[in-house]
């Protein structure tokens, strides 16, 4: 186990700048997931921790130890891949055992470990079995099995759960977060999917065209993402974003959009006539009787039951925005409603620079 | 059952149209070859789709060394394998080498050997007979087997490292990448996991340059004099010294001489045709 420090870490491919001076820390024991769309550096970064990708400027320090200059496989770290990459010649068994051999470990101890892996991933029965012959799922748990046998100060996953279907992803999601909870081996794991990051996550680095973004718990990022990026980003269905002026002058203060569409303001900042991003969940809306105070009226387009929630698509003046709701409410497509927002629950954003305002 | 479309008959017609000519065109010598072979000595020119009087006398002769010609017919057998498994090992060694090196550790200047590598079947081997005749002599090594030897592992390496370059490349990178984290050094990601990988295409590339080696002429010709010393295929070469030549005798030993490599082609032709897609590893 360790703690895992990035300083002014910047990546360059040839004249490309990709990765744009980033620092953070990793606690010892710590889940981190870094998520973003693709192309945004997690990957690279991932790998610069690795040892697979040169490190253009900074320093990433493991358990308090330099390891710029170090050898992939004296970093004591454990990667697995978004293709498995299982050796397709060896089996389970000698998959697993593959890095402990080359260390030349004593074949008792090999046999232990392996077995304990094994027993962990429920692979018992598939240890004599070529990758060939395992499904996804089971390729996965080998890929799994053989940074466990490691013991390696860190785990490192990329993209691990992509070639699975939507099932089993949830499935191994859950299995590696298990996993974590038992062995409490400092985990960085990178991702596009922010449910897999929402749902693992001990913190999250939310990264964009390689830079970090915002840095915090899954709850902290939901409940306060520091610009519009994030905001978007993080949240399922996304946050619905509308472009509006601040009103400060007569009632109370609000958000004026197109179509003359009053957004009630709460708490947030911003002078008069400042043009914002102003963001609501969708599961931050309910539907209120017409003629509430505050209320939006809206016209329903959409309406999606899934059982336990139902999801409306509404026309609010010009714009469309979806709605969440754990109820099963009686509307239909055309019908004319009222939206009720929770003031404590909007988040509004600097148009220009897309930061946060302060409350 | 259905009856053929018309579209499927003349399909099938064009290709039999195509495909009965090349056999015959390829068969044809193949069949002469073995009529002499089973001809006695009289009725050899005979012309006949049959000889008269079948017989293997002609084997008895070749395998009993019983001809002036053939005094040294196994000698020169055991040199042609000799120097055809020499010169496929060795070609096999050179280009595994470069093609990992190339393909796997990125090594700089890889592309330009790789077009060297190309570039070198812009001239035809036997341009290069006197050159290379002159390079042996310059290494002492004339009338030495390792002449022909290293000269054969000369002709067949461009090829092989780009067929085994491209093979490579189709290894997954991300199996290199996690045998470096697991701890192996580039040694032991060849050894351990880049070789056993490539077997297909190893075999495929041996048997290549072995044939190759084992079919040469000119160059055999050339560095080697020694009737000891000479190939199988040499020898058949000098049986058109005399005037009288003894066709039946030269034609059975041709067909003796052919029978090892299409023994070898059918053994290996599962990888012969597998090794030209045998990095396709599924993802």
């Amino acid at each position: 186990m360790a703690s895992v420090s990035f300083q002014n870490v910047e990546k360059s491919f040839g004249a490309t700048k990709v990765i744009h001076g980033i620092g953070f820390d990793i606690r010892d024991g710590e889940f981190m997931v870094l998520v973003g769309p693709s192309g945004c550096g997690k990957s690279t970064l991932l790998r610069m921790l690795a040892g697979l990708e040169e490190i253009s400027a900074g320093t990433i320090a493991i358990d308090g130890r330099v390891v710029n200059d170090m050898e992939s496989k004296d970093r004591d770290i454990a990667m697995v891949f978004q293709s498995y990459a299982l050796y397709p010649h060896m089996t389970v068994a000698d998959n697993m055992a593959f890095s402990l051999k080359l260390r030349k470990a004593a074949r008792a101890t090999i046999e232990e470990r392996v077995a304990r892996a094994a027993k962990i991933l429920n692979l018992e029965p598939y240890l004599k079995r070529y990758p060939r012959e395992l499904s996804g799922g089971q390729r996965q748990r080998v890929a799994m099995g053989r940074a466990i046998v490691r013991d390696p100060k860190v785990f490192l996953f990329d993209e691990p759960l992509s070639n699975l279907d939507a099932k089993l992803r949830v499935a191994m999601r859950g299995e590696i977060k298990a996993l974590h909870q038992r062995l409490k081996t400092t985990t960085v794991y990178a991702t596009h999917d922010q449910v897999e990051a929402m749902t693992m996550a001990d913190r999250i680095v939310v990264m964009h065209d390689g830079r970090v973004e915002q840095i915090g718990t899954p709850l902290e990022l939901y409940d306060r993402p520091r610009n519009l990026f994030v905001a978007q980003f993080i949240g399922s269905p996304a946050m619905n974003v509308v472009d509006g002026t601040v009103r400060r002058n007569g009632a109370a203060p609000h958000v004026e959009a197109a179509g003359g569409v009053r957004w009630p303001l709460g708490a947030a900042s911003g002078p008069d006539g400042q043009r914002v991003a102003y963001g609501i969940r969708p599961e931050h809306l309910s539907l209120a009787d017409s003629g509430t105070n505050g209320a939006v009226p809206a016209e329903i387009i959409v309406v999606e039951p899934t059982g336990a929630e139902t999801e409306l698509l509404v026309k609010v003046g010009e714009v469309q925005i979806v709605l969440v709701t754990h109820g099963r409410p009686v509307v239909n497509p055309g019908d004319r409603i009222a939206l009720a927002v929770d003031p404590a629950m909007v988040h509004v954003f600097d148009k220009e620079t897309g930061q946060r305002l302060k409350v | 059952m259905r009856a053929p479309s018309l579209r499927r008959v003349t399909n099938e017609a064009r290709l039999l149209l195509i495909g009965i000519p090349v056999a015959i065109w390829t068969l044809l010598p193949i069949y002469h070859l073995f009529l002499f072979a089973i001809s006695p000595k009289e009725s050899a020119f005979a012309g006949n789709l049959w000889p008269d009087h079948p017989t293997l006398q002609n084997f008895a002769i070749v395998f009993g060394e019983k001809h002036y010609y053939l005094n040294h017919f196994w000698l020169q057998m055991w040199n042609s394998l000799v120097i055809a498994v020499a010169a496929g090992g060795l070609t096999l060694l050179v280009a595994t080498a470069a093609a990992f090196a190339i393909s796997r550790l990125k090594l700089r200047g890889g592309r330009a050997v790789m077009n060297l590598a190309l570039f070198t079947y812009f001239i035809p081997a036997a341009f290069l007979a006197v050159p290379m005749y002159k390079t042996m002599g310059l290494y002492g090594l004339l009338n030495n087997q390792w002449a022909l030897i290293l000269a054969m592992m000369t002709v067949a390496a461009p090829y092989s490292i780009w067929v085994l370059k491209q093979a490579s490349d189709k290894l997954p990178l991300e199996l290199d990448e996690a045998a470096r984290i697991d701890g192996a050094s580039p040694m032991q990601l060849f050894r351990l996991v880049y070789l056993p990988l490539m077997v297909p295409s190893l075999v495929a590339i041996g048997t290549y340059a072995l044939l190759l080696a084992w079919n040469e002429y000119l160059y055999a010709f050339l560095l080697l004099s020694n009737d000891r010393d000479i190939t199988l295929s040499v020898a058949l070469g000098n049986f058109l010294a005399a005037d009288d030549s003894p066709w039946e005798l030269l034609m059975t030993t041709g067909l003796i001489y052919a029978l090892p490599p299409a023994a070898i082609y059918y053994v290996f032709k599962r990888y012969m045709v597998g090794g030209l897609t045998a990095g396709a590893v599924k993802s």
